[in-house]
């Protein structure tokens, strides 16, 4: 498997990585290819020109201020994972960021190249809904900032218009109460999530006052489980009952997971609704259970 | 198109620095860094085994970080230094990790060894004492022979670390 032929343009600037993009319909942006180098081998996708902006120092930095996290478009995911500054502003980075593929892949794959693929199983865009993430680009009429809610569009589709790229995102800053697991079930370790969930969840005065909950592999975007939210509200432990409860309204918020040939519909919603109750149990009752890769 | 491909090239100019010599090579655009490895500079130790990112064999030390070179382009890595399996041993002298497969039999067809040990070179001095996070660890590279209990046996002879409380 060997990619297409395709011309190779290293941009000097995001400035001329925009207008070059501009000028190619069939231009696609490299970051750390970690997506789109296997899937050029695979040939699902041969663009006429790459737009290197990887060695782009001005978009390499990893920004932790009290207010949140900014990560430029050419940062690594391992960058990000090994900051202990952004650890302790944006804890789901970490959480979400160990569960994607494995360590030589983190080396070079960068967390807006993850965003921009927007694929349905992915973490990044999930944890992007699920703290409030806003994405800002840069294009050829300017730059303007997206929030997570209405960057993700469709499976691999987003707000990006053409010769747009994601300059930075930002992820705002968890509050000091929430804690943040991010869970998933895959078939082996590192492939794809078939399902899974990041899960934020704060207490005040012994009781729930904040629930996030953000499902992958569900459908074509990242889907916030509503029900299953209203449901851990006010709560300050998970007995038998509620755990059912719960179980029963993260199975409804799955809707109608798509079906392949790894997992049906049914699976797919029954997986979501047991690993949404083991999440939220172990952060609320404090379980010491490691949460997987986390 | 036209203006565009103006300011790409199908072929590229690079300079890297592999396992201690500098290559100085013009190839194609669409050249893998693994092909480049193994056809432009013949340095056969490198293997390839799914080339789409997932068995890990062909995994190689770039800029001091473990990557998978089939999921790379030649010209990505225009300016870094460059490190594969014939550098483990380039004294002459196996590794201790190299010596810890020999000695614990961490193989069976070989295939899958030298990207092995290429991830566990590019984190010897890291803090691998978790059991779970060093088998996270080696789950980023596929051993179809199964032989995975020698490959722990063999990695935990050597870091003194990785002997976790469940091992």
């Amino acid at each position: 498997m060997k990619p297409a032929s395709f011309d190779y343009y290293r941009a000097k600037s995001v400035d001329d990585a925009v207008s070059t993009l501009a000028e190619s319909p069939f231009a696609k942006v490299l970051a750390g290819g970690q997506s789109l180098v296997p899937s050029m081998n695979f040939r699902l996708s041969t663009p006429s020109l790459l737009v290197d902006i990887g060695q782009l120092d001005e978009l390499r930095s990893v920004a932790a201020t009290p207010e949140g996290v900014t990560i430029g478009a050419a940062a690594t995911q391992y960058a990000v994972e090994s900051s202990a500054e952004a650890a302790a502003v944006v804890p789901g980075l970490r959480a979400a960021l160990r569960w994607i593929g494995h360590r030589q892949i983190r080396n070079r794959g960068t967390v807006c190249g993850s965003l921009a693929h927007a694929d349905p199983a992915a973490e990044l865009p999930a944890l992007a809904v699920a703290t409030g993430a806003t994405m800002e680009l840069r294009g050829p009429n300017g730059t303007r900032t997206v929030a997570a809610t209405d960057f993700f569009r469709g499976p691999f589709w987003t707000d990006l218009q053409a010769g747009e790229i994601i300059t930075h995102v930002r992820f705002p800053a968890q509050a000091p109460n929430v804690t943040t697991r991010v869970n998933e079930i895959a078939r082996r370790s590192g492939d794809f999530a078939l399902v899974g969930v990041i899960a934020s969840i704060g207490s005040s005065n012994g009781s729930v006052d904040t629930a996030v909950l953000s499902g992958f592999g569900l459908g074509a975007t990242p889907v916030r489980l509503t029900a299953a939210e209203g449901v851990l509200h006010g709560k300050n432990t998970l007995d038998e009952p509620a755990r059912m409860e719960l179980y029963e309204a993260a199975y409804s918020d799955a809707g109608d997971p798509f079906e392949d040939v790894h997992a049906s519909t049914e699976y797919r919603r029954e997986s979501i609704a047991s690993l949404v109750v083991r999440t939220a149990t172990a952060i609320i009752d404090g379980s010491s259970e490691k949460g997987g890769r986390s | 198109m036209t203006d565009a491909s103006k300011r790409g090239e199908s072929e590229v100019r690079i300079k890297v620095t592999v396992n201690g010599t500098q290559e100085n090579r013009r190839v194609p655009a669409r050249l893998l860094l693994s092909d480049f490895i193994r056809d432009t500079v013949g340095l056969t130790g490198t293997h390839i085994g799914c080339e789409h990112g997932v068995c890990g064999a062909c995994t190689i030390i770039v800029d001091g970080a473990a990557v998978r070179s089939c999921s790379l382009l030649a010209v990505q890595v225009d300016g870094s230094t460059i490190r594969t399996v014939e550098d483990l041993a380039g004294d002459g002298e196996l590794t201790p990790m190299q010596k810890a497969f020999h000695e614990n039999h961490a193989m069976q067809c070989g295939f899958c060894t030298a990207g092995f040990l290429m991830t566990l070179e590019s984190v010897k001095n890291e803090d691998y004492s978790d059991h779970d996070d060093l088998l996270d660890l080696l789950s980023g590279n596929l051993c179809r022979c199964t032989g995975y209990q020698d490959i722990l046996n063999a990695v935990t002879s050597v870091w003194e670390t990785g002997t976790g409380p469940s091992s």
